[in-house]
């Protein structure tokens, strides 16, 4: 039970389609989101009437809405002072979804760097089924992934493709640049070699903490409290805001009250 | 000598900002004999006592009840900010009748002192006229001289510590406050610091909230780098002293909306609590800005007295 409600529910629509090319082969296939913020949001409502309220636009010298059509964007080179875009020239050198997924090479999965990670998708075929089986049998069995690169609305990713669950997966990754390397921080530069006894001693506690991976072992406990203030506001229950107090805030209230006692007259 | 400052007023006179008007003389609002309206006060700024007057008249509706019934140290500049000023508690010879003051027997003086208390636009005016910049209260009433109804964590950074981190010390004080069910009040000193103000029931001793604010900075003296909680680390180079010791009888804080006898012609201002930002700076408030401001983030101030006791 716990399991099910762990895994969020397939959507309902493809949001892309398109095809996996490979050299000369292709494989059509249907893009489904694979990942959904579970995240809570709340609208934002005036607080004397509760009518919902929306952003607008404002000008920031004289405080006036501006529509959506008197608006071109700008690049600030210094402060306060824009490039100026039209639409049109931005357009012009978006980059083109050309609906291909087009793998390059094949790598093994393991030698990702999990911290490249972005979005996954989920890839099912697109009256493409024996293609499709074939090459995700053939991934998995040899543990690889494709490595490529893919457009999705206006912005082209490096992507892998990989067999998980009997699918495939397209999981995009970040650009190089888009990741910082650890070795420009300073703090890292100081880090000492551990002693033998101490790696013995680390090893240990390690090996009586080894387990399996189960993220379903992990829960969003804020979301829970919410889920379960909303169902008791539903309820009309009346919910008393309890902060807890950290237990260095005890300390502090204790000395506050000595300090109030002892130097009353 | 004959007033020469307009002021614009509400047509009822009730002086409500920003609800402008009829333009009036300024002698037809008051009793205050005015001398030397062209002195220049603040140089860099070329500000002169009518500018200054002026200020006072158009803050007094905000300002008065923060000074209502409170011992008054002033500090006068009457030769402008570039020259020594010098800071006075006993009511000045000449002092016109209707000025109100409150005697009480100074143990550090050793001699009774004629405080002023400033109770009404005019005598606000007045003190204006004296060049008395800056108008500092005591953290009591003169009806409880001896009991605080005001504590103060007085926020006071040594260089090189910035704005930025007296921001962040309060904030973090805030929220200890918060935990512990305390409503507290924020206004820029108009110098480097910030203080942070509880008003508070008329039960306690000025030991007790001396001692309340000393415990709060050694706790977080605990909790950050910065803080120092003991007066003998004050002066260290790079802290952040939260300053107890103002909670004493007879010491005083600036008024909120004081002026500062700073270049910049800043005031000490009372903020939302929202509005304390990192890149905030204490000179974006002075005498041309605090005006704009809309509304009083202390109204309620003195509404919200509290008992100091913690559960």
């Amino acid at each position: 039970m716990a399991k099910e409600k762990s895994t969020a529910k397939p959507s309902s629509r493809s949001i892309w389609s398109g095809s996996i090319t490979i050299g000369l082969v292709n494989v059509p296939v249907k893009l489904y989101t694979m990942i959904r913020d579970q995240s809570f949001s709340f609208r934002l409502l005036h607080n004397v009437d509760g009518q919902p309220l929306k952003y607008e636009r404002v000008c920031i010298r004289d405080e006036k809405v501006i529509d959506w059509k008197d608006t071109v964007k700008g690049y600030e080179i210094r402060k306060n002072e824009f490039i100026v875009f039209k639409k049109e020239e931005l357009d012009a050198i978006r980059p083109e979804s050309d609906e291909r997924i087009k793998l390059d090479k094949f790598i093994s999965l393991l030698s990702i760097d999990p911290v490249y990670f972005e979005k996954s998708y989920i890839l099912v075929p697109d009256r493409s089924e024996e293609a499709y089986s074939l090459l995700m049998t053939v991934i998995r069995q040899e543990g690889k992934a494709g490595l490529g690169k893919v457009t999705l609305r206006t912005k082209e990713y490096p992507a892998i493709v990989y067999a998980y669950k009997g699918a495939l997966i397209l999981t995009t990754l970040h650009y190089a640049n888009e990741v910082t390397n650890p070795v420009e921080l300073e703090e890292l530069t100081k880090l000492k070699n551990p002693s033998k006894n101490e790696m013995e001693l680390a090893g240990k506690i390690i090996k009586e903490l080894s387990g399996e991976f189960d993220i379903t072992e992990y829960r969003d406990g804020y979301r829970e409290r919410i889920e379960k203030l909303i169902q008791m506001k539903m309820k009309g229950e009346i919910f008393v805001a309890q902060v807890p107090k950290k237990e260095e805030v005890k300390e502090l209230m204790v000395a506050l009250q000595e300090t109030i006692k002892q130097l009353a007259k | 000598m004959r007033a020469r400052i307009n002021i614009k007023v509400a047509a009822n006179n009730s002086l409500i900002f920003p609800h402008i008007e009829k333009v009036i003389m300024i002698d037809e609002l008051t009793r205050v004999s005015f001398t030397n309206l062209e002195k220049v006060l603040y140089p860099e700024l070329g500000l002169e006592k009518s500018n200054i007057i002026k200020y006072y008249i158009s803050i007094a509706p905000r300002m008065l009840k923060f000074l209502k019934n409170r011992a008054i140290v002033m500090n006068r500049y009457p030769d402008g900010i570039d020259k020594e000023g010098f800071y006075e508690k006993d009511a000045p010879p000449g002092i016109p009748p209707w000025v109100e003051t409150f005697n009480k027997y100074s143990e550090t003086a050793q001699r009774e002192i004629n405080f002023i208390v400033c109770n009404d636009l005019d005598t606000l005016i007045w003190l204006a006229n004296l060049a008395a910049l800056e108008i500092n209260i005591t953290l009591s009433t003169i009806d409880n001289y001896e009991t605080p109804d005001l504590l103060l964590f007085d926020i006071d950074p040594e260089p090189p510590c910035s704005f930025d981190d007296v921001i962040e010390i309060a904030l973090s004080l805030k929220e200890k406050l918060d935990e512990l069910n305390f409503k507290s009040f924020v206004k820029t000193s108009g110098k480097k610091g910030l203080h942070i103000v509880l008003p508070i029931i008329q039960s306690y001793n000025f030991r007790q909230t001396r001692e309340f604010v000393h415990q709060f900075g050694k706790f977080l003296a605990r909790e950050s780098e910065l803080v120092v909680s003991e007066f003998r680390n004050s002066r260290d180079p790079g802290t952040i002293f939260i300053d107890y010791l103002q909670n004493t009888r007879g010491k005083t804080m600036i008024a909120p909306y004081s002026l500062r006898a700073a270049p910049k012609a800043t005031v000490s201002t009372p903020l939302e609590w929202n509005e304390l930002k990192k890149g905030l700076r204490p000179e974006e408030f002075n005498i041309f800005t605090i005006l704009k401001r809309k509304s009083d983030p202390w109204e309620g101030l003195m509404e919200n007295k509290q008992s100091l006791e913690v559960n």
